[in-house]
């Protein structure tokens, strides 16, 4: 182990003098040195990089099928480096010669250094978009490429763009190449990479075109000083839509997650006058028999094992609903007339449920599955990105809310619901049975914050404190809306959400909080029944 | 539940009062009466609460570390017996336990706290009770009491290296830095710490941004969205300085590679980010972000080796709740701690608090990191090493660049 470095940093050194002695670009390659660069220190696997890269560019065919496998091999940390040379350790070969051999003594795999990865991950992407058989595969290279322009060796594109045979990747490798020719010396084609640019507004594009107001060419030449200001106005008015954009979705991201904590607390609240402190801990089972769910599916059908989020949607409402409904039958309805008990009782359940979770599953983040469609997201424009987790769980909120009302609004127990609401005494003497009833609400209510726990399990960590973080919120939501009402929870989440979000990045997540709640306090002293309340008369 | 400890946290405070000034006043015969039972060790560490994860798997590297030194005929002539507490995550309880096995269980040495507010609470009760406290963290330093050893790097032989890698010409020659915290005194004092050394570098006051979050925080969306704007401006590779605690974590590196930063474009100095963070992250996308420790878990050596392979046996043979198979810098520290104490406490050849005080000085062990790790007469640190650990795709992290050796700790940072 010792000696290691010591021989790394001596086949660097000799290869380092190799390299020197061959001007750099002279053909033939000199494959036995880039070896032993990549298997050297930082700086020379840097140098191996960026050879590897304008190999990819402008070397010949042969010499490119050679060095193809390599740049993937040092980011996989599959290539390991021995007194011989070095072994890619995937197919067992060789990384020289291709012949089959495995590594001597202990070898050593080189770690990419965060400068050097990029410079891999560019080469490898070159030599993909060349040579890769499928024509996804070229496109997903090519968006690699598209992060860092500067990067990208000269000639890689047009090649590439020669031997292409697809017409729609051929347009979009010739538009990157237009939009490398920022600093052409052709004033039309700095013009045309202008708007090429332009055609993606965010913070860096809008940086580098105002880098050109210091060019030579803007004070001389009107046509281009008119192309780079026009295209600065064009990304400005990209970028302050994209930030519009970003704030609606992050307040609309943020409603989704309050909505969704609190649907099922207003029913439960509204109904019974019941303050369900054990409202988060539900939250938290939801998520748990999500996990269970897909651990289910990943031993018996491991080929749905993407869709078990959708999959779990039925378990986490009967599971959260049946406990609710328990809850209610054992321990609630004996509490009735004492809200102060009820409020104790539901304390000691979520400390309870939140220790009993503790005790099986033990204290750790549960490991979710990331399917693909909650995962990364799309630039849409400006700075604004798509996030695909947060999409989820806006849609799962809304389908929550259309569900919810319908079943408030158009079903036999939506009525009763809101009959006992309203009046429950009255709803009692025309022969509703509010005991049942009661039951039902508290299950529904349960049920639905199951939903939520699973909305959220691609968000947050789930794990058995989790529930905590959403009752004050929850609750909160609960008294904006005014109690008891579909409306006003919407409406209330909507607002503090998105409130929250405008005040963020202004004075910071603390005081967002802050002034949040002063927002609300001085809301409820103006109207204390929130904003939209029950007509009528409760209790 | 309040009440009842706040109740119980003034009774003890009485009882604490009352009994003050004993154990210096004891006659010395009394104290080296002591040393003819087993010897006590206690631990402050939570089993329960927010930070039981992190924080329980301690309890049982000490007993372990004990269980070592027994076998070997224990200290002084006494075996080593480890005694456990549950501060239930709850600050105040630390101070509390501590004066309860200071006081009723006598112990002779405490190995405990994780934050810097638990590590607070307690100092007042080692410094009155005259005790002695092992703290395994790495830490903002500005503190130097005699009853505390530190045995994890203040931010001059950990944070500042690792912020120096970044900036340098192996790193990413990092030029603008975004900082963000929990809000609370660790990450607070990091900051200040951090930009008083920019200041000195001559970096501009434009250069970098600070941000907080409360506790337990977890809607990162719109401070992603801030970072990727700070980034964009121009004007040099920006970094992340990641000093959130807790689940903030684990939910921060998931939005931020959902809205598709890589480490390659921003990566991420996460300060407090241990193997457990990425427990339920598909660490694919987050390739390349840094931590620092004192430790890593893929350290070199025989020494490492060693400790991996008594750890997963004893995991194994005590069933232990915690895996066998994942070993974090504070664990390492924490038995560090148990032998640097046994070996002060063999040199003394007492048990009793300033002989063994006084023996520190000169004191060498051999580190699972590799390092022979040091204490000297001047201060209560140990000289550790340095790693920087990098994220791969199976949620661990390998060591990107390590110090050649362990710099000397400096307690009290001159940056602020």
């Amino acid at each position: 182990m010792k000696l290691a470095p010591f021989v790394s940093i001596l086949v660097g050194v000799l290869a380092g003098g190799l390299l020197l002695a061959s001007p750099a670009g002279a053909q033939p390659l000199d494959r036995a040195a880039l070896i032993a660069r990549m298997c050297g220190e930082a700086a020379a696997m840097g140098e191996a990089g960026t050879a590897l890269a304008a190999l990819a560019a402008s070397g010949e065919e042969a010499e490119r099928a050679w060095a193809a496998p390599l740049p993937r091999a040092a980011i996989d940390r599959t290539l390991a480096c021995d007194e011989a040379g070095a072994v890619l350790t995937e197919g067992g070969l060789d990384a020289l010669t291709r012949a089959p051999r495995a590594a001597q003594g202990t070898p050593r795999t080189p770690l990419l250094s965060l400068k050097n990865r990029p410079v891999y991950e560019l080469a490898d992407a070159a030599f993909t978009l060349r040579m890769a058989p499928s024509v996804s595969q070229r496109a997903a290279a090519l968006k690699i490429l598209e992060r860092r322009p500067a990067l990208i060796p000269a000639g890689l594109l047009e090649g590439a763009a020669q031997a292409e045979t697809d017409a729609g990747l051929k347009a979009q490798i010739e538009n990157l190449a237009q939009s490398a020719a920022l600093n052409a010396a052709d004033p039309a084609l700095r013009r045309a990479a202008i708007a090429r640019l332009t055609e993606n507004p965010n913070r860096r594009t809008l940086t580098q075109l105002t880098g050109l107001k210091s060019d030579a060419a803007y004070a001389t030449d009107a046509a281009f000083r008119q192309a780079v200001e026009s295209g600065i106005a064009k990304v400005e008015r990209g970028i302050a839509l994209g930030d519009a954009l970003a704030t609606l979705y992050n307040g609309l991201s943020f409603a989704s997650i309050l909505f969704m904590a609190a649907i099922g607390l207003a029913i439960i609240f509204g109904l019974m006058g019941v303050i369900n402190l054990a409202q988060g801990e539900l939250i938290m089972i939801g998520a748990y028999v999500t996990w269970l769910v897909q651990q289910g599916l990943r031993s018996l059908a491991p080929g749905l094992l993407d869709w078990y989020l959708v999959l779990a949607i039925p378990f986490a409402f009967l599971v959260t609903a049946a406990i609710g409904i328990a809850l209610e039958a054992s321990l609630l309805r004996h509490l009735y007339k004492r809200p102060l008990m009820s409020l104790l009782a539901t304390w000691a359940v979520s400390l309870f449920l939140m220790n009993l979770v503790r005790v099986l599953f033990g204290t750790q983040n549960l490991q979710f599955e990331t399917p693909f469609y909650v995962t990364g997201g799309v630039p849409v424009i400006g700075d604004f990105i798509f996030t695909w987790n947060r999409m989820f769980a806006i849609a799962f909120a809304v389908v929550t809310l259309a569900l919810t009302w319908a079943v408030v609004r158009k079903t036999p127990l939506g009525l009763n619901i809101r009959a006992v609401t309203q009046n429950r005494d009255m709803a009692a003497c025309i022969g509703i049975p509010t005991r049942r009833v009661d039951m039902m609400a508290f299950g529904l209510g349960s049920g639905l914050a199951g939903l939520a726990g699973l909305a959220l399990s691609p968000i947050y960590s789930v794990n058995p404190q989790m529930g905590q973080n959403f009752i004050i919120d929850a609750f909160m939501v609960v008294v904006l809306g005014g109690v008891g009402t579909i409306a006003g929870t919407v409406v209330a989440a909507l607002g503090i959400g998105q409130i929250n979000v405008l005040i963020e990045p202004l004075w910071g997540a603390v005081a967002a909080k802050v002034i949040v709640l002063l927002m609300i306090i001085g809301f409820l002293q103006w109207r204390p029944e929130g904003l939209f309340a029950v007509k009528g008369r409760r209790k | 539940m309040v009440k009842f400890s706040r109740r119980s946290f003034l009774q003890a405070s009485g009882v604490a009062a009352a009994g003050l000034a004993s154990p210096l006043a004891m006659p010395a015969y009394l104290r080296s009466a002591r040393a003819a039972g087993p010897v006590k060790l206690g631990c402050l560490f939570s089993s329960s609460g927010t930070m039981a994860n992190l924080e329980g798997r301690l309890n049982y590297v000490v007993k372990m570390a004990a269980d070592e030194i027994n076998a070997k005929g224990g200290v002084n002539g006494s075996t080593i017996e480890v005694l456990v507490s549950d501060p239930a995550s709850d600050w105040p309880l630390y101070a509390q336990s501590a004066k309860q096995m200071l006081q009723q269980e006598k112990v002779a040495a405490l190995f405990g706290c994780w934050t810097s507010v638990s590590r607070k609470t307690v100092l007042p009760v080692v410094e009155q009770e005259n005790g002695l406290l092992y703290y395994p963290l790495h830490f903002e330093g500005d503190e130097n009491s005699k009853n505390v050893v530190y045995v994890n790097s203040p931010p001059a032989s950990s944070v500042l290296p690792a912020v120096d890698y970044l900036m340098g010409d192996e790193g990413v020659s990092a030029k603008r830095f975004f900082m963000l915290g929990s809000d609370y005194v660790w990450p607070r004092t990091i900051n200040k710490q951090l930009k008083g050394y920019f200041k000195s570098k001559g970096i501009k006051e434009s250069a970098w941004k600070e941000e907080y979050v409360p506790f337990g925080f977890s809607n990162f969306q719109t401070l992603v969205n801030q970072i990727r704007a700070f980034a964009d401006e121009g004007g040099g590779q920006p970094v992340v300085i990641l000093t959130v605690v807790g689940n903030s974590i684990p939910d921060f590196m998931r939005e931020f590679a959902n809205q598709g930063i890589l480490a390659t474009d921003i990566p991420v100095l996460g300060l407090d980010m241990v193997e457990a963070d990425l427990e339920g992250l598909d660490t694919a996308k987050l390739v390349g972000h840094l931590n620092c420790w004192a430790y890593l878990q893929n350290a070199k050596g025989p020494a490492n080796e060693a400790f991996l392979k008594n750890w997963a046996a004893y995991v194994k043979a005590k069933n232990v709740p915690f895996s066998g198979t994942v070993s974090i810098d504070p664990m390492v520290s924490a038995y560090d701690s148990v032998h640097l104490w046994a070996m002060a406490a063999a040199k003394a050849g007492s048990f009793d608090v300033p002989e063994v005080s006084k023996a520190f000085a000169g004191l060498t062990f051999d580190c699972p990191s590799g390092y022979k790790i040091s204490m000297t007469g001047e201060n209560n640190y140990v000289a550790r090493g340095v790693f920087i650990g990098s994220v791969n795709d199976k949620q661990g992290f390998d060591i990107l660049w390590q110090s050649k050796d362990t710099p000397k700790p400096v307690p009290f940072s001159p940056y602020g």
